[in-house]
């Protein structure tokens, strides 16, 4: 006949005398190993990331001669900087000293918030950085060179805005394709990296959902 | 000043952090990651508490919730959340304790889900039912029928264990 659990776990523990806690080794310059952590870290990167990428993108710009398409990535990126602050700023609320429920619940929301922000900008900056490539592409020399082949081979009578029809329309075209995919392809790289803890968290929800009911 | 803060207010506590931070590892390496991070996030938290709260429990809530949230290394490198499978390392864990009671109901208990594993820690450490409720968030109506479905299915496996033993 087993123990009692209760009996289990206060008869050990009794003998348990010295409960030894591990060598805590200078843990408060200790870089986090939690989710929520990491995710603070990542937007904190980001922000970096985009101000020094901006930076340098409008120095390679200008460099080729296109400064105005590295004002242009840059006014691009700006939104994204403040997207990211923003995003920052209010994890900082999600104290780790709530209950497990609503801890489990505000990270969940703020990872999907902030999900969701980012999605939307996205849709909006891809296609817009697109076309900003895009222009610089047809007003540049090599463009110019490229375009007249196209014409000399496919002559067309129907011109917009300077360019021949067929031109635009691929441009339109890609556009839209880069506009409509830029949410799933952004979701899609998030759940590369993220995939399997975002499973876990939402089956940890569920399971506390199923405590409370 | 922050070795002072280890020593008074994170030592005292350590048995605490220890119990859950072995509910949800594997390895004595996962452990030793756990533990030090959950030291760390009550030092962060610690201006944030407010005395509504014991600080033991304050010390299991954070406890609790880095364990659910902690991301554990896997050997292929990438990240994981807390322990859903139970892979061979856990081999490495079976002597943690020097009580082989101990051990066993580890064992048992690792076998729960990441919910249970907290409730069940909480009624061996003789919380009230609606301290409990209070920890996890949960009515403590549900709590009481909840322990005792885990309590069942923690004797069923102790006892097969035990058959496959003799």
């Amino acid at each position: 006949m087993t123990k009692p659990i209760e009996t289990m776990w206060k008869d050990g523990f009794d003998k348990e005398a010295n409960l030894s806690a591990p060598q805590v080794n200078d843990f408060y310059n200790r870089e986090s190993q939690n989710i929520v952590d990491k995710f603070q870290n990542m937007f904190a990167m980001n922000i970096k990331a985009i101000i020094i990428g901006a930076g340098i993108m409008l120095i390679m710009m200008t460099l080729i001669g296109a400064p105005f398409l590295g004002l242009y990535i840059c006014a691009l990126l700006c939104p994204l900087v403040i997207i990211a602050k923003k995003e920052l700023n209010k994890s900082v609320n999600l104290s780790k000293g709530q209950n497990s429920y609503d801890y489990l619940m505000s990270f969940d929301r703020w990872l999907k918030g902030s999900i969701e922000t980012y999605s939307r900008y996205y849709r909006v900056f891809y296609p817009l950085f697109f076309i900003g490539m895009a222009t610089q592409a047809i007003v540049s020399k090599a463009g110019g060179k490229i375009i007249a082949l196209f014409v000399e081979k496919f002559p067309t009578e129907i011109f917009i805005l300077g360019q021949p029809y067929y031109l635009i329309i691929a441009v339109t075209l890609l556009t839209l394709i880069i506009s409509l995919s830029a949410d799933a392809l952004y979701r899609l790289d998030l759940n590369i990296v993220y995939g399997r803890q975002f499973k876990k968290l939402e089956q940890l929800i569920t399971d506390m959902k199923e405590l409370r009911a | 000043m922050g070795s002072d803060f280890y020593q008074m207010s994170i030592l005292p506590f350590a048995g605490i952090i220890i119990k859950i931070c072995r509910a949800y590892t594997n390895s004595n390496e996962d452990f030793e990651d756990y533990y030090q991070e959950v030291c760390l996030q009550i030092w962060r938290s610690k201006d944030n508490f407010n005395d509504d709260a014991s600080w033991s429990t304050w010390v299991y809530r954070i406890s609790l919730n880095v364990c659910l949230t902690q991301l554990k290394r896997s050997k292929n490198g990438d990240k994981k959340l807390v322990s859903d499978t139970l892979p061979e390392e856990a081999i490495d864990d079976s002597k943690a304790f020097v009580s082989a009671e101990i051990n066993q109901l580890y064992d048992a208990i690792k076998h729960l889900s990441e919910i249970d594993r907290a409730v069940i820690l909480l009624y061996l450490e003789e919380k009230s039912y609606s301290d409990i409720a209070d920890i996890i968030g949960s009515n403590t109506n549900n709590i009481g029928v909840r322990i005792k479905r885990i309590k069942d299915r923690l004797n069923k496996y102790i006892k097969q264990q035990g058959q496959e033993h003799d």
